[in-house]
């Protein structure tokens, strides 16, 4: 997602950081924390638990700078150490992030009802949030932070199988919230 | 497959990030961060502490307290360059290498001390004299015998030096010095021989006088 030339200008930052400086760190720390607090914020669910995540991620990045190679850009680099500490996070608290829920492998009847449906964000962004954490951190990954199901199952310790059946399931889910006529957006 | 849903969040991504952490979450961090810089610590004093503020305080500090330092260790310089500078020039009166002198011929520099000092009274004792008894053109053969007898005295001082038998040197310094002192009392006895017989005229030329009436 990230253009070239924008992590040639994180470069330079990157090195100095690197080197222990402070305000290198402040600088790398100012252009992140919105979008990563909203990535911890989506997989916890909760303000001072994604901030929790958001300092346990940055410490450990700014720790393990040295093994940031550039292979990816330095936003997905970050965004991987956020996505673990907040599953790691949520582990902590809840039993299984994926629930064998397969007693009923229902078809999920595809696109039902979507054009009945009013897209909006704030109503999208909620209605997210009313999902049950298995359902969310799966959909979250797979829609906003652009993993794919190997990455998840990877991530989740679960198969890229596994995977896309609960996506469906949570995707299934969030249609039906935004549906009920109590939702309001 | 088409997913109007996933279509939908890709084009609002941004839109969706609606969170913001609190702002004291960094001075939060920071706290955290030191075990992790301690390498650094010992290279850069004190850069992880906490806000950008204090770094740059410290910083600064670091600065000042050099300059200070540096202040102060250039002032100590030139005092104890000047000082030196004082007693090398108090030194030079008594003799311009006293270092050397004293290794070579300790006693010297007493003698030369003492010597030095009775020339110069009996010279201001001659000097007196001079103003009272003007026409002696004797002083400045005198005066040209002391300047002579100086000379000489530094020409020995110099060989003093060099020359591996010191003791003969050094006598011969002595000499010169007695010698000039010796100069200088005959030319006292002189005048105060004259001065006596001025006196005697005088007082027999009263007495004449005082005959006649």
């Amino acid at each position: 997602m990230e253009k070239l030339s924008y992590q040639d200008v994180n470069h330079h930052v990157i090195e100095r950081c690197r080197q222990g400086e402070n305000r290198a760190q402040y600088e790398l720390y100012k252009l992140y924390s919105k979008a990563m607090f909203n990535v911890s914020m989506r997989i916890v669910n909760d303000y001072a638990e994604a901030e929790d995540v958001l300092q346990e991620a940055f410490i450990s990045a700014f720790k393990n700078l040295h093994t940031y190679k550039g292979e990816a850009s330095f936003g997905n680099w970050l965004k991987r150490i956020v996505v673990n500490a907040a599953i790691n996070s949520i582990r902590k608290k809840k039993v299984e992030l994926i629930e064998i829920d397969e007693r009923i492998m229902e078809d999920v009847a595809e696109e039902v009802c979507d054009n009945d449906t009013e897209w909006r964000v704030e109503k999208v962004r909620r209605a997210v949030q009313m999902l049950p954490d298995g359902y969310r951190v799966v959909l979250t990954l797979y829609l906003f932070e652009g993993f794919d199901h190997a990455e998840i199952g990877e991530v989740l310790s679960v198969s890229e199988s596994t995977s896309k059946s609960q996506y469906s399931r949570a995707r299934k889910k969030l249609l039906e919230i935004m549906r009920e006529p109590q939702f309001v957006a | 497959m088409k997913d109007k849903l996933k279509d939908f969040i890709c084009e609002h991504k941004d839109e969706f990030d609606v969170y913001e952490p609190r702002q004291e979450l960094w001075q939060e961090i920071c706290q955290e961060m030191p075990p992790i810089d301690e390498k650094q610590k010992a290279k850069v004093i004190s850069i992880n502490f906490g806000k950008r503020a204090s770094f740059k305080a410290d910083y600064v500090f670091m600065r000042v307290a050099v300059a200070v330092l540096l202040l102060i260790g250039c002032g100590f310089i030139l005092f104890y360059m000047k000082e030196k500078a004082v007693v090398r020039a108090t030194n030079t009166i008594a003799a311009t290498q006293p270092a050397t002198i004293k290794s070579i011929a300790p006693e010297l520099v007493e003698v030369e001390t003492y010597y030095t000092s009775q020339i110069s009274e009996k010279k201001k004792q001659l000097s007196d004299y001079d103003l009272k008894v003007l026409g002696l053109d004797e002083s400045m053969q005198i005066d040209y015998e002391l300047a002579r007898l100086d000379s000489t005295y530094q020409q020995l001082k110099k060989e003093l030096y060099t020359t591996p038998n010191t003791d003969k040197v050094v006598s011969a310094m002595i000499q010169n010095l007695q010698i000039r002192i010796e100069v200088l009392n005959r030319q006292l006895e002189v005048l105060q021989k004259i001065d006596k017989l001025e006196n005697v005229i005088d007082s027999e030329v009263k007495e004449n006088e005082t005959a006649n009436v």
